[in-house]
């Protein structure tokens, strides 16, 4: 179950990052991107208790916002909140994404990497950055065993280490008779990760995850906008506009391009039948591309 | 007894008796579904008489054609009262527009007092004979045509009159297959009647269906900004016959007015509909806003000036306001 979700949601990542990739590619940042991570404020959250996901990229340039930067589809963890915060000075601009999140369920979940899509002012190239990914352990709710006494006990050993730590460094440091010379600090290189070459058999795949994890409209938009640009459409376009397209000339990919408009504009009483159908469609463009 | 039929088999016998003019049959069968009215513009010969004919054949309803010329008056369209000398009294004589199909040729060749009394009976779909109201049958749908090359002793029909028809549409040349296909059919024999398919009562029955297919909130959005942009059009840029790039803006009078968007919802709604759906799509709305659009634009003279056709404008407009 919890690795259904981890494969859910780095699939997510994928479709949404490598499939906009096209549409937005005319329209990118120039940045140089210094560093760019991913991190959530506890190592150990417990379900039913929200948590943070803070993405932080800084740049070299001075920029008022920061476009094309995509977060992981939070599938398995439900989105409370988001903040965004963007830092300009002289020494470049540091942009920080604070995502409050709770989890539901306990066990392993995957969060996969934010990608970020700019043209690296280094070498004028197009280029996707990912961040790190991470894995989280979800307690459950009787996670909390510790009882106060024991809490205590826990919190007085941990002083007493790091105290520890405090002298051995304290001694360590006084012992040395010269100080070692002083160095410039590397510039932090961010190298940016090879571009995933994903097939549009994988594209589909993904959307298949997407569409069996969520059965509501806004996932079945969300997978018709990523099959219409693997399909080459751009923002803006009608059905007509993408099934003129050369690439959407086989039957296979025209019954799933109209399975997926039925989805996204069919009355609420048709949805769960439409997303059946658009469900079958995609495991027929999967079973075809084998 | 005739089987019950989808809108989509009455345009399949349309289709099958007219060469080409999809176009004029399928604005013909959205205003029967959507209760409202054609304006036809192009040149003679291009089979709107017969589109007609055969729409009203195929219902098993009545057709009337109305010949418009400078000397009509409003009676020979809607009737009159004559005296009856063997009674002794006024009989009242029905006029032609009582018909489900009506084609009212050349509505711009009639004077303002003709047309508005026309246009009237449209939108009230009733008359008034004397002291006595008639309503007119229903369905009724009257498809009026334009010579558009021919303008001398006309009577340019005024906006507000021409609002009042649910879509314009420019009727164009067959190609030159269609054409050969025009004359292989023609040289074996005239044009093969229609076969009635379908019921007034399927019209009325379908007009009810259209009322129900659904429109997404987004695509109603959709709506409301394409009609939006003709009166707002400052971002749209038309390139001029010159090569000159101009703002729509600049060639715009006034835009288009809430009929529009209500006439883009309704249609929507026909056209999905006609293709078999019960939810209209980004497709129906961007494949009927020419036709509902084109007549309810004011441009100014800059339009002529520039060598720009109104259809490119709109064309314009049209794409530059992002599908959902």
């Amino acid at each position: 179950m919890a690795r259904r979700a981890a494969a859910q949601l780095a699939a997510l990542l994928c479709l949404v990052g490598a499939t906009c990739a096209l549409a937005r590619s005319q329209s990118l940042q120039r940045l140089t991107v210094l560093s760019f991570d991913l991190a959530a404020d506890t190592g150990a959250p417990q379900a039913g208790v929200p948590f943070h996901l803070i993405v932080t990229l800084r740049v070299r340039e001075r920029a008022a916002q920061i476009e094309n930067l995509d977060l992981p589809m939070l599938a398995q963890l439900e989105l409370l909140g988001d903040e965004r915060e963007t830092v300009s000075g002289p020494r470049g601009t540091r942009y920080r994404e604070t995502i409050t999140v709770i989890a539901h369920d306990a066990g392993p979940m995957g969060v996969a990497p934010a990608t970020l899509q700019a043209i690296d002012s280094r070498d004028g190239k197009a280029k996707e950055w990912y961040t790190n990914g991470l894995t989280l352990r979800i307690a459950g709710t009787g996670g909390r065993v510790v009882d106060d006494g024991g809490r205590a006990l826990l919190l007085g050993l941990v002083m007493i280490g790091l105290g520890t730590a405090m002298v051995f460094l304290l001694v360590r440091r006084r012992r040395r008779v010269q100080p070692a010379p002083a160095r410039a600090a590397p510039m932090p290189v961010c190298v940016p990760a090879p571009p995933v070459e994903r097939s549009r058999r994988d594209r589909v795949c993904d959307a298949l995850a997407v569409l069996r994890a969520e059965r509501t409209r806004v996932a079945a938009v969300t997978v018709r906008t990523a099959i219409w640009r693997m399909a080459g459409a751009t923002d803006g376009e009608t059905l007509g506009d993408v099934l003129r397209r050369p690439d959407s000339r086989d039957p296979i990919t025209r019954g799933l391009l109209i399975a997926l408009e039925r989805a996204a504009f069919t009355y609420d009483e048709d949805l769960p039948a439409a997303i059946v159908d658009a469900c079958s469609a995609l495991e027929r463009y999967v079973e075809e591309t084998r | 007894m005739i089987a019950p039929r989808s809108p989509a088999d009455l345009r399949a016998a349309l289709g099958a008796t007219i060469v080409g003019q999809e176009g004029v049959i399928e604005a013909l069968l959205l205003a029967l579904l959507c209760n409202g009215h054609v304006l036809l513009e192009g040149p003679p010969g291009l089979a709107k008489t017969l589109a007609c004919r055969s729409l009203a054949a195929a219902l098993d309803g009545e057709f009337k054609r109305i010949q418009f010329t400078p000397d009509l008056l409003p009676s020979d369209i809607v009737g009159t009262r004559i005296f009856d000398q063997r009674e002794s009294a006024f009989a009242t004589v029905l006029g032609p527009i009582f018909a489900n199909v009506v084609l009212a040729d050349e509505i711009n060749r009639a004077p303002a007092k003709v047309q508005s009394a026309l246009l009237e009976a449209m939108q009230e779909r009733q008359v008034t004979i004397g002291p006595q109201s008639y309503c007119l049958p229903d369905p009724f749908v009257v498809m009026a045509t334009m010579n558009p090359l021919d303008s001398e002793g006309t009577y340019a029909l005024p906006i507000a009159q021409m609002d009042r028809f649910l879509m314009k549409v420019s009727v164009g040349y067959p190609s030159r297959d269609e054409e050969i296909r025009i004359l292989d059919r023609f040289a074996v024999a005239d044009t093969q009647p229609v076969r009635a398919i379908a019921t007034l009562d399927d019209v009325r029955a379908w007009r009810a269906q259209a009322h129900g297919v659904h429109i997404e909130e987004k695509l109603k959005r959709y709506i409301v900004e394409l009609v939006a942009a003709t009166r707002r059009a400052q971002h749209v840029r038309v390139t001029a016959g010159t090569g000159t790039e101009l703002r729509a803006a600049e060639l715009i009078e006034y835009g288009a007015s809430p009929r529009a968007t209500l006439a883009l919802a309704f249609l929507a709604r026909g056209r999905a509909l006609l293709d078999g759906r019960d939810f209209a799509l980004p497709d129906d709305v961007r494949s009927v806003a020419p036709h509902v659009l084109r007549h309810r634009i004011g441009f100014n003279f800059r339009l002529a000036t520039e060598g720009l056709a109104a259809d490119r404008v709109i064309e314009a407009i049209v794409e530059a306001v992002p599908a959902p």
